[in-house]
């Protein structure tokens, strides 16, 4: 029986060092395994002749090899109610910071970027309806952008397999999707009506700027992939779409540390969030 | 249902005129300067506008997209008011220029050659960490290049942390020199190792 | 009061183990303090830039603080200030700046900004430990 190839210790330092370096991401001796068959994985995909030249191909980024690296840990597919801790964190602190300044009939406008085939926007619909007890007293208003326009048609039909509702309960399957056959569900036409899909390049100014601003973004698992010059024009851009005093949620391993200085860190119990100050100097 | 869907509006992007831009970097207004530094590139004497008005800028987020538009303006005259403020005495001010420049399409693989040979041993430190962002290959060799002739101390410390990452079997012979030259600094002579421990180890994967 | 000898290094510990969080941009840096800080008895954290510093103070208590200045996003002396503006004990951790710049306006820049004491880079291990130790009140 052959041995797993490995890494050699400092190869696998200098490959963490590197990751922490650029993604946040600790890799300890516990995920040691998993990295090392992940590298083999890419080495293997890629063609490279050695470790040393796959992590050169890593440091240079050739052809989104860092995502592709770094996928097999983020557990990147999308479905309902992922990440429930910043659904959490919503309702239970974020939405009533932001209305503290609103009137009732007020609007609330929340951003998912990118929204995929819309998993996230339909999630944040059906948690507010079901978890939040102010949703009557606001207009709110959800969009779903993404760069890629075949994805925002699948969010539009709003059909879904298994796998993307397995966190949701029978309850709320039953309440809020259509069942088309044993395998796949349509959230119903009420939900379909009240999100807004749209295209959008976060690094393009004029397209995030023809969406106005919001109270809350969710850009999850995006920034991080981006190089140097797009992250830091992508961080400004979602500045600029925030409202003063607005939040933005990145994805559970991504940090503003590795991204940009614009935005405050704030803790609050269910999640870490990012936010534009909104110019009141106060005490935190 | 309180979640609405409203149509998308259609507004056509502003244009905005290029002296009341100009104008607007010294609002009193931290918005106003945001929005002015963001356009300012576009600008006909934008950046020597930008560059004037990041030395009295006071705001942090302001003056982050006024580098960005420096940066952006994609001009050598953009980048070389950049590298001005890798000399400023406020660290605020040479952290956003070394972010600048790093974000700055193609300036770096430019830059860096020049700034290695700078006689402010600060701003061949802070080349030394721009060079992080080259390929493997080119970070290696102009870094081994510095090593080669650097008397500070500090300089070499951080051209080794970068060699730790990105150094070959080409680089041995310059670490060792350099371990050499400052024997009696122990950090060094500790960095030097781990660079050296890192090259010389290799797995046999990708090999049959 | 728990008291006890370390029997490696001779200290005297007057106190359950300190915290110190390491914020510096160069991996073989925090490598070095570490393992000097570690042999020493200290528990080490440690953060790339004034950001991740900020991030992981909101959930991490830490006795002492050992910044550098030159760091990406955000630098030594403007996540002090930030720090220094924050309510309650998280604001007044004690601060050690570390820095390669060893000019009179550079101390006073790190007087400024709220840091404890300025240190030139290079450091020596037995140096850092007694900084380390000074400030966490461990006497020998």
């Amino acid at each position: 029986m052959t041995e797993l190839p490995a890494l050699t210790e400092e190869e696998f330092r200098r490959l963490c060092e590197y990751l922490y370096r650029r993604t946040g991401m600790v890799f300890t001796e516990a995920k040691r395994y998993y990295v090392e068959r992940r590298v083999i994985e890419r080495i293997s995909a890629t063609g490279s002749g050695s470790f040393a030249s796959y992590f050169g191909r890593l440091r240079s980024d050739v052809q989104n090899e860092i995502e592709l690296f770094v996928n097999a840990f983020t557990v990147n597919e999308t479905y309902f109610y992922r990440e429930e801790h910043q659904l959490e964190c919503l309702t239970s602190d974020l939405l009533n910071q932001r209305v503290l300044d609103k009137r009732t009939g007020d609007a609330l406008r929340i951003w998912s970027a990118p929204c995929s085939t819309g998993e996230e926007p339909y999630s944040l619909a059906i948690w507010l309806l079901e978890n939040w007890p102010r949703v009557d007293e606001y207009e709110i208003e959800i969009i779903g952008s993404d760069i890629d326009t075949e994805v925002l048609e699948l969010a539009r039909a709003g059909i879904f397999g298994k796998r993307a509702l397995m966190r949701l309960s029978p309850y709320l399957i039953g309440k809020y999707f259509e069942s088309l056959s044993e395998e796949s569900w349509r959230i119903l036409q009420d939900l379909r009506d009240s999100v807004r899909f749209s295209p959008v390049n976060l690094v393009e100014s004029a397209e995030t700027r023809a969406h106005g601003q919001f109270d809350v973004i969710f850009c999850r698992n995006v920034l991080i992939y981006f190089d140097d010059a797009a992250r830091r024009v992508a961080a400004e851009n979602l500045y600029e779409a925030l409202l003063p005093g607005g939040f933005i949620c990145l994805g559970h391993t991504e940090s503003m540390s590795r991204i940009s200085p614009l935005f405050e860190v704030r803790r609050f119990p269910d999640a870490i969030v990012y936010q534009r100050p909104d110019g009141v100097a106060r005490d935190r | 249902m309180p979640l609405i869907r409203k149509p998308a509006e259609t507004r056509p992007p502003s244009k905005p005129d290029g002296s009341s831009v100009l104008k607007a970097l010294a609002s009193a207004h931290q918005e106003e300067r945001w929005a002015a530094a963001r356009a300012a590139a576009q600008v006909p004497g934008g950046v020597a506008a930008l560059a004037a008005a990041l030395r009295t800028e006071h705001d942090p987020r302001v003056r982050e997209a006024m580098f960005s538009g420096l940066a952006g303006a994609g001009t050598p005259e953009g980048i070389q008011e950049i590298i001005a403020f890798l000399r400023s005495d406020n660290a605020n001010l040479r952290t956003g220029a070394l972010d600048a420049l790093r974000a700055a399409a193609g300036a770096v693989h430019t830059v860096v050659p020049q700034l290695l040979h700078d006689a402010d041993p600060d701003i061949r430190i802070l080349s030394c960490e721009l060079a992080r962002s080259l390929p493997s290959v080119e970070a290696a060799s102009l870094l081994c290049e510095l090593i080669g002739r650097e008397q500070q101390l500090n300089v070499c410390a951080a051209a080794i942390d970068v060699l730790a990452e990105v150094g070959s079997s080409d680089a041995l012979p310059a670490l060792a020199a350099c371990a050499q030259r400052f024997r009696d600094a122990p950090f060094l002579a500790f960095a030097v190792r781990i660079a050296i421990d890192r090259i010389h180890s290799q797995s046999t994967l990708g090999r049959d | 009061m728990p008291s006890f000898i370390n029997v490696r290094t001779g200290w005297h510990v007057t106190d359950s183990q300190k915290t110190v969080m390491v914020v510096d941009d160069a991996s073989l840096v925090r490598l070095y303090y570490r393992t000097a800080l570690e042999g020493a008895g200290f528990r080490v954290e440690e953060a790339l830039n004034g950001i991740e510093a900020l991030e992981k103070l909101l959930s991490i208590p830490v006795d002492l603080l050992i910044v550098d200045v030159n760091m990406p996003q955000m630098d030594g002396f403007t996540f002090l200030d930030v720090l220094r503006q924050k309510t309650g004990p998280l604001a007044s951790v004690p601060a050690l700046v570390t820095s390669t710049e060893s000019a009179e306006a550079d101390f006073a820049a790190a007087r400024n900004a709220g840091a404890n004491y300025y240190l030139v880079k290079p450091i020596e291990p037995q140096t850092l430990v007694e900084f380390a130790s000074m400030f966490c009140g461990i006497v020998r």
